[in-house]
């Protein structure tokens, strides 16, 4: 990935993101691994793009799914991509385990980290190989980590109460998802930058699914709202 | 013949369609004493006799760990051998850098033979004068590949390269058929008599001038010891190949 402003000498560095996307919650559960995205990236703290896919299938049995710059996802998706198309010339069958997906990104987030010039992302690969389970974290400064569930951004702080509570890394996929979309039900209350909108996909020993977005269940219609919005109260 | 006509550089074709410099550096690995690999389900083992340059001199070594999961054996010329030896270890190390995981062996090879293949279309440089024989483990086996000096490379259940090795290949042709269901301690002894065939009447295998690498599924890639090699050269008097037991 050679700019013309790196040719140039003129080297611009990434010091804040321009359109974001939200948190990404992941978790193993007995057959395989799930992630959970909301479907919005912001301009800032505006909600431009409603519907945006922002899980990616990289190869039949990883995904990966990021918060931070949306472009970064993008151009990293492509270059995940590079990787497993680059297998097919040497026509052994042979391709990257997951596993082999959130190594070579920890390395290439480093490598742009020591320029200062990083990925504006906290990354996370997903995958299912030879019956293990994978679920890699690769953070914006190239720390890579292994774990059986992953938060990213918000989620770090509101959701893990709820996994914590309510999920166990053998538990069934159903369940799984409930604990998703709850934590994303209280992203969506108190993450101003989240959306009600969800979009879900595992990976099991069939392959990657991605689910077709979905609006977590919220409620607005408690009598205190309602009350509040009767207009007596406000005259005098 | 007028094979000389057409044999000053690469990148000049004879008329039969054959390129004599590639051939020539093929006579080089011919030349080389010589090593055999054979493989079974679990396991690849290569065996070499190693020559003596003189009575004053140690015996050159003709295995080379390239990875835990992967080694060679040569034939030919040993310092074209160093170059894809340092050369193959550093893709290992880099791709273990980048994905933390083993380089498929098969990829390697075909990376070798792409270099072999460079030096074989160009009027500045010579062939590799030198065959590898490479033993390796991945996710989707157990190999054994020779390369040649021409680019060309192949996977095989069992090969022997270097000087004399068709009696130790006519040896494989009768009993290869055994090697998949074989103990690594059966492998080690079919590849020792296999080397056997392949020595001069004067000559006898020893501790010294035999070299036997293993490396198997769950056994990154070790040599033999002294001691080891010499109770194996032991247990060859009365190994019965059909049978693949001892026999008094």
């Amino acid at each position: 990935m050679i700019f013309n402003s790196e040719i140039s000498g003129q080297q611009q560095h990434t010091t804040s993101p321009v359109v974001t996307g939200g948190s990404v919650i992941a978790l193993v559960y007995n057959g395989g691994v799930i992630v959970g995205t909301d479907t919005l990236c912001s301009y800032g703290s505006m909600a431009t793009f409603k519907n945006v896919q922002k899980i990616a299938q990289i190869s039949k049995n990883t995904i990966y799914a990021s918060s931070g710059e949306f472009s970064d996802f993008q151009q990293v998706v492509k270059e995940l991509a590079k990787i497993d198309r680059s297998a097919l010339q040497y026509d052994d069958g042979v391709h990257p385990s997951p596993k082999d997906y959130g190594n070579f990104l920890a390395r290439l987030s480093y490598k742009k980290r020591c320029k200062i010039n990083p990925l504006y992302l906290q990354n996370v690969i997903a995958g299912f190989h030879n019956g293990e389970r994978y679920l890699g974290l690769v953070d914006i400064y190239g720390t890579y980590l292994e774990s059986n569930f992953i938060t990213t951004g918000f989620a770090s702080y509101f959701c893990k109460a709820i996994i914590a509570n309510y999920w166990n890394e053998n538990c069934t996929l159903d369940q799984a998802k409930q604990v998703i979309r709850e934590c994303f039900k209280v992203l969506f209350c108190r993450d101003c930058r989240a959306h009600d909108v969800i979009q879900l996909a595992y990976v099991d020993a069939q392959g990657a699914h991605i689910e077709e977005p979905e609006r977590v269940e919220t409620k607005w219609d408690f009598n205190g709202f309602k009350s509040r919005a009767n207009e007596k109260l406000h005259t005098q | 013949m007028l094979k000389h006509l057409y044999d000053t550089d690469c990148v000049t074709w004879s008329p039969q369609g054959k390129l004599f410099q590639v051939e020539y550096a093929m006579e080089a690995v011919k030349q080389g004493s010589i090593c055999l690999g054979l493989k079974s389900n679990e396991y690849v083992v290569l065996c070499s006799l190693k020559r003596q340059p003189s009575e004053l001199a140690g015996y050159q070594e003709k295995q080379f760990k390239i990875d835990d999961h992967m080694a060679i054996a040569i034939a030919g010329l040993t310092a074209d051998a160093r170059v894809l030896c340092k050369y193959m270890r550093t893709e290992c190390l880099e791709y273990k850098y980048t994905y933390e995981s083993h380089h498929p062996v098969g990829r390697l090879v075909f990376k070798v033979a792409e270099k072999s293949q460079h030096k074989t279309q160009s009027g500045a440089k010579r062939p590799y004068g030198v065959g590898l024989l490479v033993a390796g483990i991945d996710p989707n086996g157990v190999h054994l590949f020779e390369t040649c000096p021409s680019g060309n490379y192949y996977e095989y259940k069992c090969q022997a390269i270097g000087s004399r090795s068709q009696a130790a290949r006519t040896y494989f042709e009768s009993w290869f058929h055994l090697f998949e269901k074989s103990t690594l301690e059966q492998l080690i002894l079919h590849g020792l008599s296999a080397l056997k065939k392949a020595i001069m009447e004067d000559e006898e295998l020893n501790e010294r001038n035999v070299e036997v690498g293993i490396l198997g599924k769950n056994q990154k890639f070790i040599h033999l010891n002294a001691q080891e090699l010499k109770d194996y050269i032991v247990k060859l008097e009365t190994f019965n190949a059909n049978t693949q037991i001892q026999q008094e």
